[in-house]
């Protein structure tokens, strides 16, 4: 099934659900069609491209932490994939 | 068309409120109970109990003192009854002299000196009954919107506050600026990798750098105050419920919450509860975190008359002398507890409909709050956001250190 998603901004590296996602669903992004790796729910955040650890996470257009791990496009963005240094060093 | 007008009431010093109460304040948390009594005996005070007062020092003095004296000179309130103690570190002569000076009617009682609780209230619920009956005969005037200073705040933040609720707040906060009206943003906190487009908004280099100073300021004591010593989820910068509703971290949660700031320049950055200089209007940026009621309270110290609070995960709360407008952006949290919010601007999301058309809505609501009409929280009797900003353990940085080996995330 195809799920709502919306892009905030052309260099975001994510997409936020806009309607519950199941693993197996699809979302529709500018680099085609992203099958969902797990369940995912409202206002959470689908990565549209592989990420690698370390690399910038983008939404907003602008840098809202780095990956911990590897992930594949489809998969959940989360604070369980994804660090950020601000206010603690 | 735009109202320029709204009927408010004007008071001796010019100022305009939006509300005309008699308030009960504490000068220490100790007279709490002996404040609660008296305004439970004169219908449509309110009492304000708070938790300070007591062994203070320095800028945590320093804050109980503005922010009480602040709400006693507060516009939103046409005659003020202070309850002290006697011995407590916040003399409450301060209050007494600055509502003096701006010709608001305030009569002292000291606990001590009166004779104890039972004779305290004998005599103050005699003195507000008088008060009250004269604050009564004040009527409404038609007062102009550029008199309006509103307060923004995010609570229980969720993803759709960035795309719906905030946004919304910020078309809404630029339409009072256009009118003259001014506006305050702040829970400095949460605008961690946000001070780089804050700062391109600044009318001045030097307010540019005012608001590096304020950023990177609470970030320090954000930092200071983190104890890794103790388990991981006592350090997390955001709440359960931000993680929950598909926040990942505080710069995301920034991003967001910066929508409700609008577009407006900003012209000052503003300390907790003090008024901005008298000639300048628009946004300000007040220098200080983001505790709920703190924050809310700094907010109506430094003028604000009424606060406009989003939340995504919902929340009930009010203060006791400002209206305080509940918006949301998540319409499965508008319909699951409709009667705590004010304003849904989840059509944002779920119909398409435009920021504008949400923001002009929004400021048609903000009128007929400043005319009288009740907020949610009002409806319930919710004062809770009353909380004085405190600041203890922290030894203030020059602006070098706070500078220092800054790059996002």
């Amino acid at each position: 099934m195809v799920r709502k998603t919306l892009m905030i901004n052309p260099a975001d590296t994510v997409v936020m659900l806009l309607e519950d996602g199941k693993k197996g669903d699809t979302v529709i992004t500018p680099n085609g069609e992203i099958t969902l790796l797990e369940d995912i729910e409202f206002a959470h955040k689908v990565t549209i491209v592989d990420m690698k650890k370390g690399e910038s996470v983008i939404k907003y257009g602008e840098e809202i932490g780095y990956m911990l791990q590897d992930l594949k496009a489809g998969g959940w963005i989360h604070n369980h994939v994804m660090g950020c240094e601000r206010g603690k060093k | 068309m735009m109202k320029d007008t709204f009927m408010g009431y004007r008071r001796a010093d010019g100022s305009v409120g939006i509300r005309n109460y008699l308030a009960i304040i504490p000068s220490v948390f100790c007279a709490n109970t002996t404040v609660e009594k008296i305004a439970a005996q004169v219908p449509g005070a309110v009492a304000m109990p708070h938790a300070v007062g007591c062994a203070q020092v320095g800028l945590d003095l320093e804050l109980t003192a503005r922010t009480l004296t602040a709400m006693a000179c507060h516009p939103n309130v046409g005659g003020v009854i202070v309850i002290s103690l006697g011995c407590e570190r916040f003399d409450p002569q301060e209050a007494v002299e600055a509502a003096k000076a701006i010709g608001k009617p305030l009569e002292l009682f000291v606990i001590q000196k009166e004779g104890g609780t039972g004779a305290t209230i004998e005599k103050a619920v005699e003195a507000a009954r008088r008060m009250k009956a004269e604050i009564d005969k004040i009527e409404r005037v038609p007062c102009p919107v550029s008199s309006l200073f509103v307060g923004t705040k995010c609570g229980g933040t969720d993803a759709t506050s960035g795309l719906a609720a905030n946004p919304a707040v910020g078309n809404m906060v630029d339409r009072i600026v256009a009118q003259g009206g001014s506006a305050i943003l702040s829970e400095c906190n949460e605008l961690l990798g946000t001070e780089h487009l804050l700062a391109k908004r600044a009318v001045s280099k030097e307010v540019a750098d005012k608001i590096y100073d304020a950023i990177y300021g609470i970030e320090d004591v954000l930092r200071s105050g983190l104890d890794p010593s103790l388990p991981a989820k006592r350090n997390h910068l955001i709440s359960r419920g931000n993680f929950d509703g598909g926040v990942s971290s505080i710069v995301e949660k920034a991003l967001g919450g910066v929508h409700k700031s609008g577009t407006s320049p900003i012209v000052d950055v503003i300390e907790y509860s003090v008024a901005p200089e008298k000639d300048k209007h628009g946004l300000f940026l007040m220098n200080y975190e983001s505790h709920d009621g703190e924050v809310v309270t700094g907010m109506i110290g430094c003028g604000c008359q009424m606060v406009v609070f989003t939340t995504g995960r919902g929340n009930p709360t009010g203060h006791p002398i400002a209206p305080v407008i509940k918006v949301t952006g998540n319409p499965a949290t508008y319909n699951h507890m409709s009667d705590m919010f004010d304003f849904d601007a989840s059509p944002i999301i779920t119909e398409g409909k435009t920021v504008e058309e949400m923001g002009q809505k929004l400021f048609d609501m903000i009128i007929r709050v400043a005319e009288g009409e009740l907020t949610s929280a009002e409806e319930f009797g919710g004062t809770e956001l009353f909380c004085v900003g405190r600041r203890h353990g922290y030894q203030k940085k020059s602006r070098e250190q706070l500078w220092a080996g800054h790059d996002c995330c």
